[in-house]
């Protein structure tokens, strides 16, 4: 039993330094994404950015962004999906503090990172599949993003896609609430 | 030392007050009481430094009570007053009815004589209005359940005191013995009910028509001291003019005080009033504790104390039954029983005017106001015993008491200044349902808002007591939109003093302004030269043939260097204690031009930190 606990001790101490770079633009009505961001509550080695708060006139400070960002080992974007692609604002935010000569330079601040993404879907499931209503699926949607970290040479380590966002029931959100904790923890 | 001039005498009263009170406080005890143990200790049975004037003075201070129910009107739109209007005669009048019948069957039954019972009973059926609601306002709890259900029932009171001045005389033909001509002095009957009638329109076509282009036009002529003077004037002439019509003057004043409650000279007379009305109220409940007749008391003191104490106990059951029937929660009950528990100030009005009819006797007379000013001393006492014994074993409820019962809830936020800088900032707020209250003290200008459904009242905010009645205590934050920037400043101070939970946001003037708002500890600040200066020059940048977006942005970044310098350069002022001089300022100017080469550099971005 102890043994237990002081794993699970070793296990949250050893919590990669965490960046969650939130984007919703109208959290205010949302139900799911604020149940879920409940998972960030309280861990220590994470910072939360909800990126519509902090830059309502979507003007990014990138400088500051650029200089923060270096000290982090892992990214979380977190977002809606919305028509199909991500939140205009994560969008500027990635054009302007991601530089396009990092790909050839041998230092640059996105070094020694990993990412991982958490999208919420309106839509069903089955929709987006190679066969469903869509003819695509999340993966291939979030192509620009698992791209653009990949050039920058940041491994994306898991695509978690949350399907009828809008009218999920509590337990299931709970369930969701638990996966993305898990997730924060994988090494 | 009978022969004191008026002068004299007050002084010695006010100086008894400022003595007890402090002491009284930092026992933990309402202030009332210091005002009667100070009146006690200066009265004939203690240092016997008051002569016969007490009596008078107390007459005369009367008039505290009668700007406290002023006070207490401003606070109760006609609105808020009708929303009350079942508690007030539901309460109200099974309080009065009740306790009137309560006490005189145990007088009765103890042998008084039926008319001498009956009168008694009236007088002690009132509870006193100066005490219950400087308690209620020292205890913060004016605005709770408890506070609204004490003030119903205290206004029925006060309104029937008309009624019974009538009744009296009536009820002193029934004893034969006495000469009539006196009550040839009084207003026949049948008058009186109309006269209560023609009083309240009056003042209400006065309150529409007369007061508020009244003050409107004294305003106009921008001198402080004169709206002093209107603000008394208003209020001692509308007490007299009820007075006259057979109305209390505390009634009358309560409604003018409602009547002006929707002006937008609310906070200004607020802040005006309140000085005086501390300064008689003090004076009064001195007077209070003079008077006791303590030989009286001494004479067959058995008498009077357990009539004290049976009437309190009766007066006491008798609201906690009503209370009860009226859905009160046990706390809260608990507390309204005992607050109202003690003989009003109206009481001694009473008893003198009975004795005037012949109703009472001198010696019966003195033992009545003797009851009366004890029990007005015991209240302080049981409120505490209440407070730190009752309260604690029913705190369970206490926790819901606070947010479902405000009904006089008074606005968040506070705009001082409304003029084109204010406006705008006030109309945004408006467009998106958040009312503010907002200060200005241009009073043409005022009248012209209010037309247009805006909250805005007149008055002068740099000076101290205005915030405060626009409710800053409660308030969360505070916009200052002034022209003048050291006015600005002052209120800043003042603010941050004495409301050190509001949250400030500031207009300035310029770069200058700036640094001191942000040595001042506050962080919204607002240039108005920056930011239509920076939308003029990304205009003209797009003028000159540059893209829009480049330019906007470049413009939004030029706007977060510059609040970061200042910023900065106002910690090096701070530290320096230096204030710029013209040139001085204009040298940081070409620093801050330098500046921004630096800033602008795509290749520095690791050492700035703020764009």
């Amino acid at each position: 039993m102890l043994l237990f606990f002081s794993l699970i001790l070793y296990k949250l101490q050893s919590l990669k330094k965490t960046l969650v770079i939130f984007a919703h633009p109208y959290y205010e009505y949302s139900t799911a994404n604020v149940e879920l961001v409940k998972a960030y509550e309280g861990i220590d080695n994470l910072h939360f950015k909800d990126l519509y708060e902090e830059y309502p006139d979507f003007h990014i400070a990138t400088f500051r962004e650029r200089k923060r960002i270096k000290d982090f080992e892992r990214l979380i974007f977190h977002f809606p999906l919305i028509w199909f692609g991500l939140p205009s604002l994560l969008k500027l935010w990635i054009d302007e503090v991601f530089d396009m000569n990092w790909t050839s330079e041998d230092d640059h601040p996105l070094l020694n990172k990993d990412a991982v993404i958490i999208v919420t879907v309106g839509g069903k499931k089955d929709n987006y599949s190679e066969k469903g209503l869509y003819e695509t699926t999340i993966p291939d949607l979030m192509k620009p993003l698992t791209l653009s970290l990949k050039v920058n040479s940041i491994e994306v380590k898991e695509i978690i896609a949350i399907h009828d966002a809008d009218d999920l029931k509590e337990a299931e959100l709970k369930k969701n609430s638990e996966e993305i904790k898990k997730t924060l923890q994988i090494p | 030392m009978t022969e004191n001039s008026l002068a004299m005498t007050t002084l010695i009263f006010l100086g008894a007050a400022i003595i007890m009170v402090p002491l009284v406080r930092k026992l933990g005890l309402s202030s009332v009481i210091g005002f009667i143990l100070g009146g006690i200790i200066i009265g004939p049975f203690g240092l016997k430094l008051t002569g016969r004037d007490s009596d008078d003075i107390m007459h005369a201070t009367e008039f505290g009570v009668v700007m406290l129910l002023f006070l207490v009107g401003l606070e109760m739109e006609p609105k808020k007053f009708w929303k009350i209007r079942k508690k007030i005669l539901g309460m109200g009048l099974s309080q009065m009815l009740i306790t009137m019948t309560a006490l005189f069957l145990v007088f009765y039954l103890a042998d008084w004589r039926p008319d001498h019972a009956l009168v008694a009973a009236v007088c002690f059926a009132l509870s006193s209005t100066a005490i219950v609601l400087q308690t209620l306002k020292e205890k913060n709890i004016f605005r709770t359940e408890a506070g609204e259900s004490s003030f119903s029932i205290l206004l029925f009171q006060d309104i029937s005191v008309i009624p019974i001045l009538a009744l009296l005389p009536v009820l002193a033909k029934r004893p034969e013995d006495h000469e009539h001509q006196l009550l040839l002095q009084y207003l026949p009957d049948w008058l009186q009910p109309f006269s209560i009638i023609l009083g309240v329109l009056l003042l209400i076509f006065l309150g529409k028509f007369i007061f508020v282009p009244f003050l409107r036009y004294v305003s106009r002529s921008g001198m402080n001291e004169l709206l002093t003077a209107s603000s008394l004037f208003l209020i001692i002439g509308v007490s007299e003019l009820m007075a006259s019509a057979g109305l209390s003057p505390a009634l009358g004043a309560f409604l003018a005080g409602v009547m002006l409650a929707n002006s937008e000279f609310r906070h200004e007379l607020e802040s005006q009033i309140e000085p005086f009305k501390g300064l008689l109220l003090a004076v009064f409940f001195v007077s209070v504790g003079a008077t006791i007749n303590f030989y009286v008391i001494m004479q067959d003191p058995m008498f009077i104390f357990t009539t004290t104490v049976v009437v309190l106990l009766i007066k006491f059951m008798v609201l906690l039954g009503i209370g009860k029937f009226f859905g009160l929660k046990t706390d809260q009950n608990f507390l309204v029983a005992f607050a109202l528990s003690q003989i009003g100030e109206f009481a001694f009005v009473l008893i003198n005017y009975s004795t005037n009819l012949y109703l009472l006797n001198p010696q019966l007379n003195a033992q009545l106001m003797a009851i009366t000013a004890i029990s007005m001393c015991v209240t302080p006492v049981v409120l505490i015993i209440n407070e730190k014994f009752l309260e604690p074993k029913f705190m369970t409820v206490e926790e819901d008491v606070s947010d479902d019962s405000e009904p006089i809830k008074k606005r968040k936020i506070i705009i001082v200044g409304f003029g084109h800088f204010g406006s705008t900032v006030g109309r945004l707020l408006h467009v998106n349902g958040i009312q503010a209250t907002v200060l200005d003290n241009d009073s043409q200008r005022v009248n012209l808002l209010k037309s247009n459904r805006f909250k805005v009242y007149f008055g002068d905010a740099t000076k101290p007591g205005i915030l405060r009645s626009a409710g800053a205590e409660t308030a969360d934050l505070l916009i200052l939109c002034l022209d003048n920037p050291e006015k600005n400043k002052l209120i800043l101070e003042y603010a941050r003093k004495n409301f050190p939970q509001l949250k400030i946001f500031v207009r300035a003037k310029n770069r200058l302004d700036a640094y001191d708002f942000y040595n001042n500890g506050v962080d919204n600040i607002y240039r108005e030269t920056l930011g239509t200066a920076v939308d003029m020059a990304v205009d003209i940048l797009k003028a000159t043939g540059m893209r829009s977006y480049a330019a906007r942005r470049l413009g939004k970044r030029f706007m977060m260097i510059d609040k970061a310098m200042v910023r900065k350069l106002a910690k090096e002022q701070l530290k320096d204690k230096v204030s710029f001089t013209v040139n001085e300022s204009l040298e940081r100017e070409a620093e801050l031009l330098a500046e921004d080469s630096q800033s602008f550099d795509e290749s520095q971005w690791s050492d700035n930190e703020d764009i």
